[in-house]
């Protein structure tokens, strides 16, 4: 918004220089030009800033000086004063001072202290009439307002109100389009709000009553634009999670798993760790088996692989019976403890004791393991087991020294680096 | 399809459901009435009155008026452009004399010179009037006294003002009817005859520079500057004039065009406006400006002295100067035909004469020169500078404040056409809301606070809100020297710029250039007084010159006459006109040189 208002005075700053001297030029001899609007007392002149014009520049730069400075009082005072430039009927671009003044004014009224919602309310709607390519816009910026401020029912008229405008050619406009569909969108989640509102606070098992059906329709109404809005690519997790919940209560599972399964794998979506997470915590919460969680966190662990998840993923292979899991597990767990978040990790590295000790069981696990470590061996021990680390873990976490000491060995036998308190050997 | 999301606006206080299909979805049709949208059953309410202070998607239910049924067609009265005028500076001489002006401005000198104007620019008491395009037009002599028995179907002020413009239409027998809407007949016409002819019609800046003619004819102290400040801050109507039309005369179309102003004029246009109204006008030779009236530089320098803390002793060399310059003479200040009716720049002119003066006194490039003052009797160039330069910024400052908040648009619907007249309505009410809820959030209201009008900008002593400490009691001593008996100033150079004129036709002013040239003592004093005149520095750097060629005597510039004071010209750039001819004063100036 700045960037809109330095192009604005910019462009009146060239328009300062050209009146030096007098208001004829100085070559007197020049052609007149011909006047291009007759405002009174202004015959002949030169195109030149009018009162109006100068007054309302400097309005603005008053209220940028002030917004830039934090002066809510004064910015707030020179507003008052800005509003006749709506009336300019001398500018070409009235959408643009629109615009300005909108978001000036929402930006006082964010910050001013005395800011009541009824401001809010009347400069949104005053504004939303005022310009045909800004309305959409405003009318979700209002209801997000609205929304904040816990009018969840008044939010959800505003947008009901502006899912139904229609303007020739503009409401088709790609840009207007994309607006629509985000509209839709928070629309129905306001009517998931409501539904969980409702469902919280009146919901009866009598089947026949009226609060119930009220409830139903809110998620008849929600469902119906969700299904349509969850088809197109994005990235929708509040919407996901407020459809899978109401599909689960109305207990179409299938549903909510198809839903979830296209969101997580379908191609034209944007990458999204959270598809898949929400599609394993269902799975979990459904008591899916054992085979198709691990299915599912593995396309997690290749996306991110410190996530937190991965704990219970490695677990899950750790519990499964194939060789092949284990050793997958160990590569997990291997993976997961070079992230900062998983390193001084007490859990972590008692589960790859755990790892390593079921692997011990196979002949071959030394193999495994120098497998497993041949692409790490440079840098691990560095990461982990220098005096330095031991130090610090003594500090802070005297269990973890004992479980990775037992570790050293195992994971790093030609390992010159000592994990213990001694000096930094060679 | 825009409009059934508009209607919401004008329908949404109104929430019962229709008697026919019990929706709520009320639409407003053309004639404004309400009628439900999904059965089309009308109603009887009628969105007549649309109450500004309704907030759409506030929940309180407005009462909108059973308007009637049909919009009044109202029978306004034919009116010209002139009659308009006629009105408006009616008004802004009442509000001069509300402010302290002398009565006579109105009924005697305003009242007469108006006559003077419509007859010389043809519009009325003619033979042969400009604008007839109506039926009967009726000629008259140009005397003045049979304005008196005719009695057209003059407007607005019928108080003992009984001019009347003779384009009206004769009273019985026209058969043409007047047409259902108002707004002014000639509107049109008036506005081309302004492009092709040269000008003499009037506009909204003529009628300051009528009044301005008006001011100096009774010789009242305002100068233009003081006009045109009470201009700008609203005491006297200009901005939104048409305002004050009685409500027969209403505006419509074209009318805009021609009462509608955003801008004050400056100084220098409508000087020249002034100007040219008095070659039009052809009037007899003024009163003359003596030495006693307050437009004489002996009188107004004692005002522009007092208000920039000047000391009073300082008074004595300006009337020295100006006799010295030849400036005390009334005839030179007075308006005549015999000098071809050039009207001083009064203010301007005293203001040149006053920093001539402090050259004079305090050394050509005005630097205060040693003697610490510790009686603190004697003025002292330095601390006036301080102390002006605070204030000077402070008004600057406050200037900038008023400017941006000043209003410019007037309560009544001004559109041009009537396809944009609902745009505007729209836009116009947009613009209140957003106003009236910023100015309850800061609890100031927009535009500039009206103080009392006041000929001063600066206030020097010691009560609260005055801009410093008064300096009008020191003395000068600590400048001046007994030399011969005589008090004469102790700086005996005194420098100036190149003085010859420039070829008026050619070139204006080479202030731009020069100044950084200029000693920056001198520029600031240019600026300070261009501040308290709104004047531009250059015009008054112009008039500066001016003068000092009248001391100086080089009105011709190739004839140098001897003077008392030595002067020393500084050879430097030269102006570089954008003539082709030699400048002969150049080699002047050099003899000038090895004169010394």
């Amino acid at each position: 918004m700045m960037d809109d208002l330095e192009r604005e005075l910019g462009r009146f700053e060239d328009l300062k220089h050209e009146d030096d001297f007098s208001d004829d030029n100085s070559t007197r001899g020049s052609k007149r030009t011909k006047p291009r609007r007759m405002d009174a007392g202004e015959s002949y002149k030169t195109p030149r800033e009018t009162g109006f014009h100068q007054s309302t520049r400097i309005c603005l730069e008053h209220i940028r000086e002030a917004l830039l400075h934090h002066r809510w009082q004064e910015a707030a005072e020179y507003m008052a004063c800005y509003p006749q430039k709506l009336e300019d009927t001398a500018t070409s671009q009235s959408e643009q001072y629109t615009e300005l003044v909108w978001r000036l004014s929402t930006e006082i009224l964010h910050q001013h202290p005395n800011s009541k919602l009824d401001d809010y309310n009347s400069i949104y709607e005053r504004m939303k009439h005022s310009g045909i390519r800004h309305y959409l816009m405003i009318c979700l910026e209002h209801s997000f307002h609205l929304l904040l401020n816990g009018h969840i029912e008044n939010a959800k008229n505003q947008l009901s109100a502006a899912e139904s405008w229609r303007y020739g050619k503009e409401s088709g406009h790609v840009r207007q389009q994309q607006i629509v569909k985000l509209i839709q969108a928070y629309r129905s989640l306001l009517d998931y709000m409501i539904w969980c509102d409702k469902r919280f606070t009146h919901f009866d098992t009598d089947p026949s009553s009226i609060s119930n059906a009220d409830m139903h329709n809110y998620f008849r109404q929600a469902s119906v634009n969700l299904k349509e809005i969850l088809r197109n690519p994005g990235v929708w997790d509040p919407f996901i999670l407020s459809y899978v919940e109401m599909l689960d209560f109305y207990e179409d599972y299938e549903e909510a798993l198809n839903v979830l399964k296209n969101y997580a794998y379908d191609n034209t979506f944007p990458p999204n760790p959270n598809a898949h997470v929400y599609l394993y915590q269902y799975l979990k919460r459904h008591e899916a088996p054992e085979r198709k969680l691990i299915k599912v966190l593995k396309i997690l662990q290749v996306l991110v692989p410190s996530h937190e998840l991965m704990l219970e993923y490695s677990s899950l292979l750790l519990q499964s019976e194939r060789k092949k899991d284990t050793q997958k597990a160990l590569e997990v767990v291997l993976e997961m403890l070079a992230f900062a978040c998983w390193k001084s990790n007490l859990d972590a590295w008692k589960r790859l004791k755990d790892i390593i000790e079921k692997l011990q069981l196979e002949k071959n696990w030394k193999d495994v393991v120098s497998d497993k470590m041949a692409e790490r061996k440079n840098w691990w021990p560095a990461l982990h087991f220098t005096s330095f680390h031991f130090r610090t873990d003594s500090e802070e976490n005297p269990e973890l020294v004992e479980v990775k000491a037992s570790l050293t060995k195992i994971l790093c036998p030609d390992l010159t680096m000592k994990y213990s308190a001694g000096q930094e050997s060679a | 399809m825009f409009e059934a999301n508009m209607d919401e606006e004008w329908t949404a206080g109104y929430r019962e459901p229709c008697v026919q299909c019990s929706a709520v979805d009320w639409g407003v049709s053309d004639e404004g009435r309400f009628y439900c949208r999904s059965c089309h059953n009308v109603i009887e309410r009628t969105r007549e009155v649309v109450d500004p202070t309704f907030t759409p998607g506030s929940s309180r239910v407005s009462t909108i008026g059973k308007g009637s049924r049909t919009k009044k067609t109202e029978r306004g009265h034919q009116w010209n452009i002139c009659e308009g005028f006629q009105f408006i500076l009616k008004k802004q001489a009442e509000a001069l004399i509300r402010l302290g002006v002398s009565p006579r401005l109105k009924d005697e000198v305003l009242c007469e010179l108006w006559r003077l104007y419509l007859q010389k620019s043809g519009q009325a008491f003619t033979d042969r009037p400009l604008t007839s395009f109506r039926v009967n037009v009726r000629g008259l002599d140009s005397d003045s006294e049979s304005a008196a028995e005719f009695s057209g179907r003059s407007v607005s002020d019928t108080d003992g003002e009984t001019v009347a413009s003779s384009t009206v239409l004769s009273n019985a027998g026209s058969s043409v009817d007047p047409p259902p809407c108002s707004g002014s007949s000639d509107a049109v016409s008036y506005l081309t005859a302004q492009q092709l002819r040269s000008s003499s019609l009037m506009t909204m800046r003529k009628t300051l520079a009528l009044i301005h003619i008006a001011l100096v004819w009774i010789r009242e102290a305002l100068t233009l500057s003081d006009l045109l400040r009470l201009v700008n801050e609203g005491h006297v109507p200009y901005v939104n004039a048409f305002e004050e039309l009685p409500d027969e005369m209403k505006l419509e179309g074209k009318d805009h065009l021609i009462f509608k102003v955003e801008t004050i004029p400056s100084h220098e246009s409508v000087h020249k406006e002034a100007q040219a109204l008095l070659h039009v006008l052809q009037l007899p030779p003024f009163p003359p400006i003596s030495c006693q009236s307050l437009l004489h530089p002996a009188l107004l320098s004692l005002r522009y002295l007092t208000e920039l803390n000047l000391p009073d002793e300082l008074h004595l060399w300006v009337c020295r100067l100006m006799e010295q310059a030849g400036l005390e003479d009334q005839t030179v200040h007075t308006v005549d035909p015999l000098t071809l009716y050039v009207l001083p720049r009064y203010g301007v002119q005293t203001a040149a004469l006053i920093v001539v003066t402090m050259k004079a006194v305090f050394g050509g490039v005005l630097r205060q020169t040693g003697e610490q003052d510790d009686s603190g009797n004697l003025f002292n160039l330095r601390r006036w500078y301080k102390l002006l330069q605070a204030a000077l910024i402070r008004a600057q400052q406050n200037k900038e404040h008023d400017t941006a908040r000043k209003q410019w648009r007037s309560k009544r619907d001004v559109s041009t056409s009537r396809n944009r007249k609902w745009v505007a309505v729209k836009k116009k009410r947009t613009a209140e809301q957003v106003q009236i809820c910023f100015e309850r959030l800061s609890s100031r209201p927009a535009g500039v606070e009206r103080i009392g009008p006041s000929s001063f900008r600066f206030c020097w002593g010691d009560e609260d809100g005055a801009d410093g400490p008064g300096l009008h009691h020191l003395t000068l001593d600590g400048v001046l020297t007994l030399k011969h008996g005589v008090l004469t100033p102790s700086h005996s150079t005194y420098w100036h710029p190149a003085l010859q004129q420039c070829n008026y036709w050619r070139c204006r002013s080479h202030y731009l250039k020069l100044e950084p040239t200029l000693p920056r003592m001198f520029v600031w004093l240019l600026k300070l007084f261009s501040f308290l005149l709104d004047v531009k520095p250059a015009s008054l750097y112009e008039e500066v010159l001016r003068v000092e060629r009248r001391v100086f005597g080089s009105r011709t510039p190739w004839r140098k006459t001897k003077t008392e004071t030595k002067t020393e010209t500084k050879t430097k750039t030269k102006c570089r006109p954008k003539t082709k001819t030699k400048t002969r004063p150049e080699t002047e100036t050099k003899t000038a040189k090895t004169d010394r």
